[in-house]
């Protein structure tokens, strides 16, 4: 990461006393909203300030699904933009990303299952998303190795199958953003770590970061599961945030067995088969916040047991990796973008929980836009945080810690 | 990772036990004057903090107790006597 090559997105530069725009955060939204800042907008004096490197969050911690199968009218398009993004960055960025639009098959295990996802492939539907509810046979001839007897746990009842999802590369998404946006101007700073925000007469004035002062009109805080805690420790503003620590694993490479997406609510564990062959699987989250990324013993047992029923050949492969990554959950299970309104001058784009990597190309266009014009595109008005104060919960699922049984 | 927390009646215990019950937020606002931000603060908002907080457990497959600790979130150790040993 630090080697002697020369880096994709340029060599490191020293950081000027001054930017237009500072992103503190080098992950994927802000490296894409730098992106369509510079490309759309003609904003390039940028600073991306990150503490670590590039990628080192949930940008290169998540499992690389991408999909726009939620339930409500106003995250849907979202997921959906993003979803359809992935060829054009493709082409844009001439940078193979890697995007293998496999499908998504998501398991239903009982009659009031089925009943909702009919009401979410309505809402797919109407918003122009591919998406089908079918029985547990048909889920049978799309992919083999699936158990649909009865003598599991939870019978699998049928599946909701939405084929235009799949697995991006998400490393190749870090690299490919960030020459896009070098290329334009941008500036990224690894291993600088943003301290404070100055703000004067209500408007932001300054960033403080490890190699020195930068003065900036606008500010960007999208910091992944790390934005709650920066906010409020830098701003004084909190968040309806809980920080918890989510897992995930993959086996050894085996031969190709699984070419879809297979999920399932009632067994908290989905598993999609990578490139390598691996099967990469994961879901769950221990329900306390906290900053480790720590792994379970715990969660490698109940991984093993929900695949070996509804996969049961993947019975004796073995775990080769495990890992954790942070997940910023809201009450409402929908993101936080908010801008100019604490302070002129500061925005924020957080509380994505664990549906940031499949988010990040639509979010950071919108992003983009509302920076450069200081006016929120419709397609983000929906993601105040007034919403809270205001009682408009989004319809999304109940989020750990907030409401979910599981808690 | 290892999570233990203190269980004022049955000491420490496997953190699977137990359910997370919030940041400690302070005595519940009067109602008088309430305003929907005060509330919402008190009902949603959380300080996120990296370090020391205080916060409430509940021993829910245990006695069920509901009892605040202090814990480090970077580190997920209990950083001060538990309520009832004090």
């Amino acid at each position: 990461m630090f080697s002697k090559q020369k880096p994709l997105w340029g060599k490191k530069k020293k950081l000027k006393s001054s930017y237009d725009v500072v992103l503190i955060g080098g992950g994927l939204h802000n490296l894409a909203t730098a992106y369509y800042l510079a490309k759309n907008h003609g904003v390039t004096d940028i600073a991306i300030i990150e503490k670590n490197f590039i990628g080192f969050g949930g940008a290169g911690r998540n499992t690389a699904i991408v999909r726009a199968n939620q339930r409500t009218q106003h995250n849907v398009p979202l997921y959906k933009e993003a979803l359809d993004l992935w060829p054009v960055l493709t082409k844009e960025l001439d940078y193979n990303l890697m995007f293998n639009n496999c499908g998504n098959l998501n398991l239903m295990h009982s009659e009031a299952a089925m009943k909702a996802a009919r009401t979410t492939i309505s809402t797919a539907q109407f918003h122009g998303v591919e998406s089908h509810l079918i029985d547990a046979k048909e889920a049978k001839e799309l992919v083999p190795a699936l158990n649909i007897s009865d003598d599991i746990t939870f019978p699998i009842h049928g599946a909701m199958f939405h084929p235009p999802g799949g697995i991006v590369r998400h490393d190749a998404v870090v690299w490919g953003l960030a020459k896009g946006a070098a290329e334009k101007g941008v500036e990224i700073h690894q291993q600088t770590e943003a301290l404070a925000v100055g703000t004067k007469n209500g408007k932001v004035t300054s960033v403080t970061t490890s190699e020195g002062v930068i003065n900036t009109k606008q500010v960007l805080i999208s910091a992944g599961g790390y934005s709650a805690g920066l906010i409020n420790g830098m701003l004084g503003i909190k968040l309806p945030i809980s920080v918890l620590t989510i897992q995930a694993m993959v086996t050894q490479p085996l031969k190709p067995l699984l070419n879809h997406v297979v999920s399932s609510g009632a067994y908290h564990c989905y598993a999609n088969q990578t490139l390598k062959g691996e099967i990469a699987t994961g879901a769950h989250m221990d329900p306390w916040p906290n900053y480790t990324n720590l792994s379970t013993a715990h969660f490698i047992k109940h991984q093993a047991e929900a695949l070996c029923e509804f996969l049961p050949c993947l019975k004796g492969v073995r775990f080769m990796r495990i890992w954790g990554g942070l997940a910023d959950m809201t009450p409402d299970m929908a993101p936080i973008l908010e801008g100019n309104n604490h302070f002129d001058g500061f925005f924020m784009n957080c509380g994505w929980g664990y549906f940031g990597f499949k988010s990040c190309s639509s979010a950071g266009k919108y992003m983009a836009e509302y920076m450069a014009t200081n006016h929120c595109p419709d397609m983000l008005k929906p993601f105040a945080l007034k919403r809270y104060e205001e009682h408009k919960l989004m319809g999304e699922t109940a989020a750990l810690v907030s409401y979910s049984p599981d808690n | 990772m290892a999570l233990t927390i203190t269980c004022p009646i049955c000491g420490k215990r496997n953190g699977y036990e137990f359910k997370f019950g919030g940041e400690e937020r302070g005595p519940r606002p009067d109602e008088k004057d309430l305003t929907p931000e005060a509330w919402c603060d008190y009902v949603h908002m959380n300080n996120c903090v990296a370090g020391v907080q205080k916060e409430w457990w509940f021993h829910r497959d245990g006695c069920g107790s509901w009892f605040t600790i202090h814990r480090d979130t970077t580190t997920n150790f209990e950083v001060e006597k538990a309520e009832a040993e004090k």
